[in-house]
């Protein structure tokens, strides 16, 4: 749909802005042919208003008809075609006014002959301005276009982004779970059955979380205990644990997963690095208007730097800074192979 | 020497389990159990008890996780040095390219059906039949590294393991066809040639000064010319290097 069209009021002003030009026509036709002003202006001001219409033609065209680098001589014949039509069209609808009013200027037929070559020029002028002023119109139109097309991009991609990194369940850690239910169906099949349910009760957890926007911190660190409780199976004596959570702190709001890539870490690059293993310390507790959030471990001060090992500490500053700005703090250290990452963030009710 | 004589009355494939979970070598234990042409000789939790009981055991083949503490399993073969067939049971796919550089047998996921681990098997037997020998611990050096230079040598030392890191090395000599590590005051000796040494280790801090010595550039005190057209360096420590003209060409590229 034609922009003008698509709205009364801007027609109205368009058609407005053609009366001027029609009445400029009249006087040109007074100047070549005599004649009253009123005949002339009885010619030319509906001939003005119909070839306004013509001139809202070229927006179907240009937009069939881009400017492309190689198309130059193409488009102007086509143009220029295009344009003698259009004129010779205006010319034929003014003739046909002219005789049509000959019953009151039995002249006017005459006198508008004498000014058609004048009229015609005009036409073409008024036509191939048209035709320009349609081209930038279109140009305009996809400029903005791209660029609501490009910030949709940017928000889909951010969105799909942080869901990755959410909701990103370790793969050595699935198949090494499943791997050890394997191994318990025959040696301990209630062991098996309950490792299931576990690792089941797990993702299911691990999803629900993700794709909400807040979750209690009761929430998370239930998720981290069924975590370190199937890595136990896995581990058997080498991993040790210890989650403590206080009251006052268990009903407060905190983004999702923020302590799981952290618990996650400390056993992959922490115990699991460790030929006897070693104990995970996990607390949650209140200060003042802070909630505190620390995972401690022991490490092997020789570790491998393993590729992907600081992606998951990046991403919690990353949230938590996108969350909270300068409310937001993540504090990791290594001291005598003792690992802690502490995150202090803005203690917020529960909102029910 | 082809193990197997004839069908009947074969000696058993005598495998070592490697893995630090527990239950990952009972699946293994359980499964192979039911194979009576294989029998373990020895179950291990990490690299350096892998590496003592291949030393002491001298077993045909291997079974081997790749994620271990301090150890995976690349360097375990890495320090087993012989060329042992080796089956690796892991979790991820991420090491495949490399398992199928250093000539593995094959490459078990977690979690497997023992109909998995009977082919990976009968392809392991074959392989010990053929007598196909693979230079397994020169293929892990020269395979795609996990991750840029060397940070760490590893180096065998009978059924013991030394774990140095490479910025504890002062230079490294060639001996015959064995590398010689100075590093804290002492000597270790690798059956890795200098060459292939070169290529893992760090080149902006290791430069190949002679065609038997790789010399840790922070070590250098100063290079002297000692007579027409050969000179030494002279480490901080005051121990004396032969340089040639083109490891002094490299030198100085790097100084």
């Amino acid at each position: 749909m034609h922009p003008i069209l698509a709205r009364k009021g801007r027609l109205a002003l368009y058609l407005a802005a053609w009366v001027p030009l029609g009445l400029g026509l009249a006087a040109l036709l007074v100047l070549t042919g005599g004649g009253s002003w009123g005949e002339a202006t009885a010619v030319a001001l509906p001939a003005a208003l119909v070839y306004a219409f013509v001139c809202l033609a070229p927006w179907y065209l240009c937009r069939a008809l881009p400017i492309t680098p190689g198309g130059g001589p193409r488009l102007v014949v086509t143009w220029l075609a295009t344009a003698v039509v259009s004129s010779a069209l205006w010319l034929l609808i003014a003739r046909l006014l002219a005789s049509g009013l000959e019953g009151i200027w039995p002249e006017a037929g005459t006198r508008l002959g004498r000014g058609g070559v004048v009229m015609s020029a005009l036409g073409l002028l008024v036509f191939a301005l048209s035709v320009a002023l349609h081209y930038l119109m279109l140009a305009v139109e996809r400029s903005r276009q791209a660029e609501r097309r490009q910030l949709a991009l940017q928000v889909l991609a951010r969105e799909a982004e942080l869901k990755a990194l959410r909701t990103q369940i370790d793969p050595h850690f699935l198949f090494n779970s499943l791997h050890s239910i394997s191994a318990l169906t025959t040696a301990d099949p209630a062991g098996a059955r309950r490792m299931c349910l576990l690792l089941g009760e797990f993702l299911r957890l691990s999803l629900k979380l993700g794709a909400r926007d807040r979750i209690t911190l009761a929430e998370e660190m239930a998720l981290a205990e069924r975590f370190l409780g199937i890595e136990q199976v896995r581990f058997g004596e080498r991993l040790m644990t210890s989650v403590t959570l206080e009251p006052d702190a268990a009903s407060c709001e905190v983004p999702p997963l923020l302590l799981q890539p952290l618990v996650e870490n400390a056993v992959r690059h922490g115990v699991a690095e460790l030929v006897d293993g070693g104990r995970i310390d996990v607390t949650a507790r209140r200060r003042g208007d802070a909630v505190i959030i620390a995972v401690e471990n022991p490490c092997d001060p020789e570790r491998r730097v393993r590729a992907g090992a600081g992606v998951g500490l990046a991403n919690v500053r990353k949230r938590l800074a996108t969350a909270f700005d300068v409310a937001g703090r993540v504090d990791a250290a290594e001291r005598d192979g003792r690992f802690r990452v502490e995150l202090s963030l803005p203690a917020m009710e529960e909102s029910r | 020497m082809s193990r197997f004589e004839s069908i009947a009355g074969r000696p058993p494939l005598r495998v070592v389990v490697v893995d630090d979970e527990p239950l990952a070598r009972a699946v293994l234990g359980e499964l192979l159990s039911g194979h009576e042409e294989v029998e373990i000789v020895a179950e291990c939790g990490n690299g350096f008890e892998a590496v003592k009981a291949v030393a002491e055991l001298a077993p045909d083949l291997l079974l081997l996780d790749i994620q271990m503490p301090k150890l995976d399993g690349f360097e375990v073969l890495d320090l087993v040095g012989r060329d042992l067939p080796v089956i690796f049971v892991t979790a991820y796919d991420e090491y495949a390219i490399k398992a199928f550089e250093v000539h593995a047998v094959d490459y078990l996921l977690k979690p497997f059906s023992a109909e998995r681990l009977a082919e990976a098997l009968d392809r392991a037997r074959e392989r010990v039949v053929r007598g196909d020998r693979a230079p397994v611990a020169e293929l892990v050096r020269t395979a795609r590294p996990s991750s840029g230079p060397l940070e760490r040598v590893l180096i065998r030392d009978g059924a013991q393991v030394h774990v140095i890191a490479t910025p504890d090395i002062d230079y490294v000599e060639a001996q015959d066809d064995y590398a010689c590590f100075r590093a804290r005051g002492r000597s270790y000796l690798k059956d890795q040639t200098l060459a292939s040494i070169e290529g893992q280790l760090e080149p902006g801090r290791f430069v190949r000064i002679h065609r038997s010595y790789i010399l840790n550039v922070e070590r250098l005190a100063r290079v002297e010319l000692y007579a027409k057209d050969s000179r030494i360096a002279i480490l901080k420590d005051g121990t004396k290097l032969p340089v040639s003209r083109a490891g002094y060409q490299r030198l100085k590229e790097l100084l």
